[in-house]
C-alpha cells in the first residue's frame, strides 16, 4: 500500500465519490447531448419557413445556450475537478494505475476539453453577431468536441470493469501501457458508448425541457408546443434502445459479475448481498417510466407544461443518473479494476505475498501520531474495509457484525481471509489479507467495537499498538 | 399494381376499423361507455395556483390499488397462525422477488397513510368540505381510519419481535376504555394475550372486512368527487367565473393524472429498493420488549399526546382525560363542515382556519417530540 488511507466516517469515502460523481455524469452527459441538441436546434430553425417562428426559436436556443454553458461550462467543469481530488484521495492505488496506463488518454481529452469550453463561450457570445452560418459551424465543432470526451472517458471507465485478457497479460510488468488500445477498447467499450450516447440524448431533451417549460404558454402557445415536443421526442432513442444495448452490454460483462445480480432476486441479506439488484431495478423502473412521464406531462399538454413537471422530470433522471452509476460501481465487485486490483486497492497477485509478510509491513503510510491513539486492528480495518464500510454510517460493520461474539466475528474474519471459492462472500467482497496476527488484530477491533462492554478488556489485555517506528517503516 | 396493393391495404385498413366499431357498439348497446365517455369529456378541473393538491386523491387510489396487486401476491404464500412468522421469512428469502413484493405492500401501506393525510389536509384548507361536499369530507374520513386500521392489522402478521410487541402496546389503549374497554381488547385479541390466535383475527381482519368495507367506500367517495367536482380555493372562488380557467377532465387532467402516478410509482420503487422492509426476529412472548420500540409514524402522534397527558395527570384519570380530550377533537374535526358551512368566508371560516393549522401543528410537533423521545 503506497499511499495513506483516507477515512470518511459515517459517509464513507466512497460517497463522497459518489456525490460528487452523478451530479457530475449527469452534467456531463448532458454537455454531450446538449452539444448535439443546440446546433440541431438551430439548423432546424434557420430551416424553418416562418420567419417569425424561426426568430421565437433562435430566441429561445439563446437564452438556452446561456443556462447550458452556466450548468456544464462552470458546474461541470468543478465537479470533474471536484472527482479527481476524492478518487486520488478515495482509491489512490487504482488511479495511479489509470494515470499510468492512460495518461496519454486523458491529455488527448483534456486537449477536447478545452476546445469544448472554448466553443461553448464563443457560441454563446456570437448569437447574432456573427453571419448565422458561421455560429452554427461553432456549434457543430463544440458537439464535436465534447462527444470526443465521451469517446475518451467511456474506454478509461469502461477498462475498469473489463480491462480484458490482453493487458492483464502484461499487467504488473512495467509495460502496461504498451496495451493502451487494448485496454481502450476493451469488451464492454461498445456496448458502454451505445448506451452513454443514448442516456445523453435524453439528458439533452430533458434539460431542454427544464427551459421550454418556462416559456408563458399563455403568451407564446405556438413556440413552447413546438419546443417541448420536440425535446420530448429525444428522449426515444433511448426508450426503444436501451433495453436491447443493456442486454449486450450485460452479455459483454464477465459472468462472475454478472451472477452479482442474480445474488440479489432471492434475498436481502443485510450485507451487500443484493444491493446491486436492488439499484438495478429502480434503473429499469425509471428509465422506462420517464418517457412516459416525459409524454403525459409534457408531450401531451405542451402549453402547460410548467417548471415543477420539468423538475419531477428532471428528478427521475438524477435518479436513473445515479441507480446507473451505482450499479456500474457496484458490478465491479470485488474488484476496483477487474481482476487486477480488489476495492481496497490490494492488487490480485499480492495478496499471497501480504499473507506471508503482513498487512502493516506493506502499508508505507500507516501513521497514529501517539502509540495509544491507532491499534493495528484499527489501521487494518482502515485499509482494508474502510474503502466501502464505515463503524455507524454507510454499511456498518457495527450493525452488520451485531450479535455476534468474538469466537463469532473471528469466524467471519478468518472465511474472509481464506477466501474460499464457495464463499458467498468471494463474489463481492475482497480477501481479508495478512498474516494470522493480522487477522487477530482486526478481530480485536471489530470485536471491541460490536462488543463494547467487553472490549475493554480485550483491548487492555492485548493492546497491539502500532509503534512510531512500524508506522514510519 | 402499387394500384392494387394501396386498395388492398385501403379496404383491409377499413375492414379493421369497421370491426373494431362495431364491437364498440355492441359493447356500447349493453354498457352505456358512450355515456360514461361524454361525462368524463363533460367534467372540468379548475385551473390555479394550488391546482397542484388535486393529484393526492389520485395517488392515494393508485397506491391503494399497489396495495390490492402486491397484497393478492403475498397472499399466495401467507399462512396465517402458528406459521406466520415462518411463511414471511420464505416470502422475504426464499421466493424469487419475495422482498421486493413485501417492501413494496409495506411502503406503498406507509406511502398511502401519508397521501391521506396531505389530502385530507389539502381538502381541509380548501375547505371544500363545505355544502355539498359534506359527504366526501365524512366518507374520506371514514377511509382515513379504515386504512389506520390496515396498516394496524397488516403490522402484526409477520409475527417477528417488534410486530408482536408493538401490536401488544397498542392493544393497551383500546382496553383503557372504561367498561367496554377490556372486552373490545380481548375480542380483538381473541383472548387475553396476543397469540397466534391474534394473528388469524387480523388476517381476516386485513384481506376481508376491512376491504369489504373500504372499496364500496371508497367507490362512494370517488362517486362523490365525479358529481361534485374539484372544489376550487376561496381565494379562486373570489375570481369573477369568467376569470376563472379549468381543463377537461378526460383526457387532459387524466394524462397528467397518469403521470403522477409514475412518479409515485418510481418513489415506491426506489425506496422498496434501497430500504427492503426487513424481518426481526420470530416473536419470543417471554423475551423482553426490543430497546426503543415505539409505534408506527401515523400513530406517533396520538400515542405521544397521550403519554404527555399521562404525565400531567398520572393513574386512570390521565388515561380517560386523555381518550376524552382525543375523542373530542377528532369528533370536532369531522363535524368541521357543520361549523364552517357557509360559502362566504367569515369569522367560522376562520377559526375552521385557524384549527386546521393548529391540528397540523399538533400533528407534526407531537410526531417528532415521540421521534425525539425514543429511547
Amino acid at each position: 500500500m503506497n499511499y495513506p488511507f483516507w477515512y470518511v466516517p459515517f459517509l464513507g469515502s466512497g460517497w463522497v465519490i459518489g456525490i460528487i460523481a452523478i451530479f457530475h455524469v449527469m452534467i456531463s452527459q448532458f454537455a454531450v447531448g446538449g452539444g448535439l441538441y443546440l446546433p440541431l436546434a438551430e439548423r432546424r430553425a434557420m430551416r424553418l419557413g416562418d420567419k417569425e417562428t424561426a426568430d421565437a426559436w433562435l430566441k429561445q436556443l439563446a437564452r438556452y445556450s446561456k443556462f447550458f454553458l452556466l450548468i456544464t461550462g462552470v458546474y461541470g467543469t468543478i465537479s470533474g475537478v471536484g472527482i479527481w481530488f476524492a478518487i486520488g484521495l478515495t482509491n489512490p492505488e487504482a488511479t495511479s494505475t489509470l494515470i499510468h496506463n492512460f495518461v496519454f488518454g486523458w491529455a488527448i481529452e483534456w486537449v477536447f476539453f478545452l476546445i469544448e469550453l472554448t466553443t461553448i463561450a464563443v457560441y454563446y457570445y456570437t448569437w447574432r453577431r456573427i453571419d448565422p452560418k458561421l455560429h452554427l459551424k461553432v456549434g457543430w465543432v463544440y458537439a464535436a468536441s465534447s462527444f470526443c470526451t465521451l469517446v475518451i472517458i467511456n474506454g478509461i471507465l469502461t477498462f475498469m470493469l473489463t480491462p480484458g485478457d490482453t493487458w492483464l497479460s502484461v499487467a504488473g510488468t512495467g509495460h502496461e501501457a504498451s496495451k493502451f488500445w487494448n485496454a481502450f477498447f476493451n469488451p464492454t467499450y461498445w456496448p458502454s458508448l451505445a448506451l452513454r450516447i443514448c442516456v445523453c440524448a435524453s439528458l439533452a431533451g430533458i434539460w431542454a425541457l427544464v427551459s421550454a417549460s418556462r416559456i408563458d404558454g399563455a403568451k407564446q402557445p405556438a413556440l413552447k408546443t413546438s419546443l417541448v415536443k420536440w425535446s420530448v421526442r429525444w428522449l426515444l432513442p433511448s426508450f426503444v434502445a436501451t433495453p436491447f444495448i443493456f442486454a449486450w452490454y450485460l452479455l459483454m460483462v464477465p459472468s462472475s459479475q454478472r451472477a452479482l445480480l442474480s445474488l440479489g432476486i432471492d434475498t436481502i441479506g443485510s450485507g451487500t448481498f443484493s444491493t446491486l439488484t436492488h439499484i438495478a431495478l429502480i434503473l429499469i423502473v425509471t428509465s422506462a417510466t420517464i418517457i412516459l412521464v416525459a409524454y403525459y406531462l409534457a408531450y401531451r399538454n405542451p402549453v402547460d407544461f410548467n417548471t415543477a413537471h420539468a423538475v419531477a422530470i428532471l428528478l427521475l433522471a438524477l435518479i436513473a443518473t445515479g441507480a446507473g452509476e451505482y450499479s456500474r460501481e457496484l458490478l465491479r465487485k470485488p474488484y476496483v479494476i477487474g481482476n487486477w486490483m480488489y476495492t481496497n486497492g490490494v492488487r490480485v497477485p499480492s495478496a499471497v505475498k501480504i499473507d506471508q509478510e503482513g498487512y502493516l509491513t506493506h502499508s508505507n503510510w500507516v501513521w497514529n501520531g501517539s502509540d495509544l491513539a491507532y491499534s493495528r486492528g484499527e489501521a487494518i480495518y482502515r485499509g482494508e474495509c474502510g474503502a466501502c464500510h464505515t463503524l455507524n454510517g454507510y454499511r456498518p460493520l457495527v450493525t452488520l457484525l451485531s450479535g455476534r461474539d468474538r469466537t463469532s466475528i473471528e469466524n467471519f474474519v478468518t472465511m474472509l481471509h481464506e477466501y474460499k471459492a464457495d464463499s458467498p462472500y468471494h463474489h463481492f467482497m475482497p480477501p481479508m489479507v495478512g498474516t494470522r496476527q493480522d487477522v487477530e488484530d482486526l478481530v480485536d477491533f471489530l470485536n471491541a467495537q460490536v462488543n463494547k462492554p467487553a472490549a475493554a478488556t480485550v483491548n487492555a489485555a492485548q493492546p497491539a499498538l502500532i509503534s512510531t517506528q512500524t508506522a514510519q517503516r | 399494381m402499387a394500384t392494387t396493393t394501396n386498395t388492398n391495404s385501403v379496404s383491409s385498413g377499413l375492414t379493421a376499423k369497421a370491426r373494431t366499431s362495431s364491437v364498440y357498439e355492441w359493447i356500447d348497446q349493453r354498457l352505456g361507455l358512450s355515456d360514461l365517455a361524454a361525462f368524463a369529456r363533460k367534467k372540468t378541473v379548475p385551473v390555479h395556483a394550488h391546482s397542484f393538491w388535486y393529484y393526492w386523491g389520485g395517488i392515494t387510489l393508485f397506491l391503494f390499488m399497489v396495495q390490492c396487486f402486491t397484497g393478492v401476491l403475498l397472499l399466495v404464500y401467507y399462512r396465517p397462525g402458528a406459521e406466520a412468522y415462518e411463511s414471511v421469512r420464505q416470502i422475504t428469502f426464499v421466493m424469487h422477488f419475495g422482498w421486493l413484493i413485501r417492501s413494496a405492500h409495506s411502503w406503498s401501506a406507509n406511502l398511502m397513510l401519508f397521501t391521506i393525510l396531505v389530502h385530507m389536509f389539502s381538502v381541509f384548507f380548501m375547505k371544500a368540505y363545505r355544502k355539498p361536499r359534506e359527504f366526501g369530507w365524512l366518507s374520506g374520513m371514514v377511509l382515513l381510519v379504515l386504512a389506520a386500521a390496515f396498516g394496524f392489522s397488516g403490522y402484526l402478521l409477520p409475527m417477528d419481535q417488534l410486530s408482536y410487541f408493538a401490536t401488544k402496546v397498542g392493544l393497551a389503549i383500546p382496553a383503557a376504555i372504561p367498561g367496554i374497554g377490556p372486552v373490545v381488547a380481548n375480542m380483538l385479541r381473541g383472548g387475553t394475550d396476543v397469540t397466534e390466535f391474534t394473528v388469524q383475527r387480523f388476517f381476516a381482519l386485513h384481506v376481508v372486512v376491512l376491504p369489504a368495507i373500504f372499496i364500496p367506500l371508497l367507490a362512494f367517495h370517488i362517486w362523490l368527487v365525479q358529481k361534485h367536482g374539484n372544489a376550487v380555493p376561496p381565494s379562486e372562488e373570489a375570481k369573477p367565473v369568467s376569470e376563472r380557467r379549468s381543463m377537461p377532465f378526460f383526457p387532459h387532467f387524466f394524462r397528467k393524472d397518469l403521470a403522477m402516478w409514475l412518479v409515485s410509482l418510481n418513489v415506491l420503487a426506489l425506496l422498496a429498493s434501497v430500504f427492503p422492509w426487513q424481518l426481526g426476529k420470530q416473536f419470543d412472548a417471554l423475551a423482553p420488549a426490543p430497546v426503543g420500540i415505539h409505534p408506527e409514524w401515523y400513530f406517533m402522534s396520538p400515542f405521544e399526546m397521550l403519554k404527555m397527558l399521562g404525565a400531567v395527570l398520572p393513574g386512570e384519570i390521565g388515561e380517560i382525560a386523555g381518550l376524552l380530550l382525543f375523542t373530542l377533537g377528532i369528533v370536532l374535526w369531522i363535524l368541521i363542515p357543520f361549523y364552517d358551512s357557509r360559502t362566504e368566508n367569515g369569522r367560522r371560516a376562520r377559526n375552521a382556519h385557524y384549527f386546521g393549522l393548529l391540528a397540523m401543528f399538533l400533528l407534526l410537533a407531537t410526531t417528532a417530540i415521540g421521534y425525539w423521545t425514543v429511547k
